[in-house]
């Protein structure tokens, strides 16, 4: 009985390596291990947004019961955005939770994800900083999204001033990563951020 | 010498049991089934599955003292035409004809289609359709009876000739299995009974008070007890076609929804197209096969995700959210298996008793469904005689609930899937509802035990009747507090 899963996310990853999608690179999927458990995923930024051009891998995870209950799937690239967790990669979509139905698919969900980078929806967010971000100052919010592209998702966006900060902290003992979160967290102030990270 | 023997013997068993197996074929075609008279006599008669009902009729004629001419045979609702050979019948062993005497010698149209037997009449296309989008129809027209002058349908249906299939689970075999359809008077339950229409689709057969008849066992008591005020109705019922009809009583439960795969429909869940299908009551054709079916029922049933609808009972709705779509005939959950099935009924009945705002005793291997007055927090359990306190569960105590954890193992652990498993005095009792009393935290709303395995804060009861928004960290209702103070611990 519980092989329903693996026949069908056989063919749903058939379906998905034959979409027009993956023809035009804008999704990806892999597979990790052969019993169709566990699966790569890869959305591309889309354009336009502070996520363009940058490539993001996601977990994703089947149950037994699927498709009876949704794929688990979570970031694995570190991405600033309302519904999705800086620190874990949750990922706070309606349709992975209680309004899954039967009928879709890895496809419907990676497209669904690339829907959520474009619009967010930070009324129901997943990570409250990045959301309070969002609705109070949303340029500061833009720039921290695309500096976080350029740094973990391949995005060809440099920000020199972002990343002198981050080295102005790395170089005080600070890890790097520790040193971004801090510096988005507060709005790119070098001296609150400071302030957090040794207090 | 020894070797020859036995050889010989091999030869001579083979050949006995040859011969047995050609005499039990033999048998085999011999058809044993009941006449039933209008006078109350009923004869047994064996045949051979090749006669006509010309033959039949001289054969019941000679034995009760009528000419054949003078009788009509019945059949699921059906007078049978004489040129009807019994194998298109649809019977079985011990099936069971109805013989009437016609008082005035009407010569009847034995071409007509009115004399073919109902299984030869139906087919799958009609009851293809789901019961539930044309109920509205149903509704509406609910004075509107099929009556005679219906016969263009008629007329179209000898043209199919693709038999019929109905789905039944059938109580003796304890299966499903494939159904036969027949027919009796509604009010008498005499099987003497022809139809003044067929049924064309499943609220015909379903619904009471569909489709006209005659009743030709009394069809003037059945006129009296009506005193003429609405026509004589048929009623519906199954048959299990596997096993040798028990008598009139032995009846099956008509799974509706579940059907042949006529459009060749892929299955929602595996994508595969299989014969047999489970067709959700939703406009959409949304179908499953039924292997994917019993996996999605027991998914559900495990996590708790059934709805206690106020009509139809402990039921599913089509898994892609379609509105209006609960299953209404809940046999179609005997798809389970038996341990599975009684755990429907069990999770069914507590679902009911916290729906009725009652309570579960708490006690392991207990459960026991408790209805007490709204204010009363001492609540006592009559089958096991804990006491326990209506808001913490534990054993019942004076003053304010410590809602602390504590070490007091007499903890709550009600309606959790495990507590199937519990048995009074196993030592792995103890240790799963430690586990449990750690692991878990109850539902403000309706106590069910919840784990939460990663996430956020924000909790969402599992129960499919509860579904209450409750912060992890405050055990109370989730607010925009919760959201800003501790979203994430």
């Amino acid at each position: 009985m519980a092989n329903i899963a693996a026949q069908r996310i056989k063919r749903e990853f058939k379906e998905v390596i034959k979409s027009e999608e993956v023809a035009k690179c804008a999704i990806k999927l892999e597979l990790v291990d052969n019993n169709y458990t566990e699966l790569k995923g890869e959305i591309a930024g889309p354009p336009d947004t502070p996520y363009e051009g940058g490539n993001f891998v996601l977990e994703i995870k089947v149950p037994e019961t699927y498709p009876f209950n949704p794929p688990k799937v979570r970031f694995i690239t570190k991405i600033w955005h309302p519904n999705i967790s800086s620190v874990t990669g949750a990922i706070c979509l309606d349709i992975l939770k209680d309004q899954w139905a039967a009928a879709m698919t890895l496809r419907t969900v990676l497209l669904s994800l690339q829907a959520l980078l474009s619009a967010a929806e930070p009324d129901d967010p997943q990570d409250a900083v990045v959301a309070r971000q969002y609705k109070e100052n949303l340029d500061m919010f833009k720039l921290t999204a695309r500096h976080w592209t350029n740094a973990y998702a391949g995005g060809p966006s440099v920000n020199s001033e972002c990343d002198d900060k981050i080295k102005r902290l790395v170089d005080m003992g600070i890890e790097e990563h520790q040193a971004r979160v801090a510096l988005s967290s507060y709005n790119w102030d070098l001296e609150r951020a400071t302030e957090q990270l040794f207090s | 010498m020894l070797r020859y023997i036995l050889s010989f013997l091999r030869i001579i068993a083979t050949k006995m049991l040859q011969l047995l197996s050609s005499r039990k074929h033999l048998i085999e075609n011999v058809l044993r089934i009941y006449i039933k008279t209008t006078s109350g006599s009923t004869l047994s008669i064996e045949i051979d599955p090749k006669y006509d009902i010309k033959q039949i009729k001289n054969l019941v004629a000679s034995k009760i003292g009528a000419q054949p001419e003078e009788l009509k045979i019945i059949f699921a609702g059906k007078e049978l035409g004489d040129n009807i050979i019994i194998e298109e019948c649809d019977l079985g062993q011990q099936s069971i004809l109805h013989a009437v005497k016609i008082k005035r010698n009407v010569p009847t149209d034995q071409s007509s289609s009115k004399m073919k037997p109902l299984c030869e009449i139906l087919d799958d296309e009609m009851f293809s359709s789901n019961i539930t989008n044309s109920r509205s129809n149903s509704f509406s027209t609910d004075n509107e009876v099929i009556n005679i002058s219906n016969s263009v349908m008629l007329e179209n249906s000898t043209i199919r000739s693709k038999k019929i299939h109905f789905y039944v689970y059938c109580p003796t075999c304890k299966d499903l299995k494939q159904g036969k359809l027949r027919v009796r008077c509604h009010f008498c339950k005499s099987g003497a009974f022809t139809v003044h229409a067929d049924p064309q689709n499943w609220i015909h057969v379903l619904e009471p008070k569909q489709i006209t008849g005659t009743c030709e066992n009394n069809p003037e008591l059945c006129k009296d007890i009506l005193q003429n005020k609405e026509p004589t109705f048929a009623e519906f019922y199954f048959k299990c076609s596997e096993h040798i009809s028990l008598g009139e009583t032995d009846q099956a439960v008509p799974l509706d929804l579940i059907r042949p795969n006529l459009k060749q429909i892929q299955c929602m869940a595996c994508l595969d197209t299989s014969d047999t299908i489970f067709a959700f009551p939703c406009p959409d054709d949304h179908v499953m096969c039924l292997d994917c079916f019993k996996q999605y029922c027991l998914t559900k049933l495990t996590e708790r995700q059934f709805w206690q609808h106020p009509e139809y009972g402990y039921t599913l709705a089509c898994p892609t959210g379609c509105p209006d779509s609960f299953i209404k005939e809940i046999h179609h959950f005997r798809l389970l298996d038996d341990e599975n099935y009684n755990r429907y009924h069990h999770f069914a009945a507590e679902e009911f008793v916290l729906q009725s705002n009652g309570l579960l005793c708490p006690q392991p291997g207990c459960g026991m469904g408790i209805l007490a007055e709204p204010e009363c927090t001492r609540i006592s359990c009559q089958n096991c005689k804990y006491v326990f306190c209506r808001h913490c569960r534990q054993g019942f105590h004076i003053g304010e609930c410590d809602v602390v954890e504590n070490n007091d193992t007499a903890g709550q652990n009600f309606s959790c899937e495990s507590d199937m498993n519990y048995n009074n005095g196993n030592s792995g009792e103890l240790a799963s509802r430690t586990t449990i009393k750690i692991m878990t935290k109850p539902c403000p709303s309706c106590k069910t035990p919840t784990e939460r395995d990663g996430g956020c804060m924000h909790m969402i009861c599992t129960r499919a009747g509860c579904k209450f928004h409750w912060c992890w960290v405050c055990q109370t209702e989730w607010t925009t507090e919760c959201m800003g103070d501790h979203w994430f611990g």
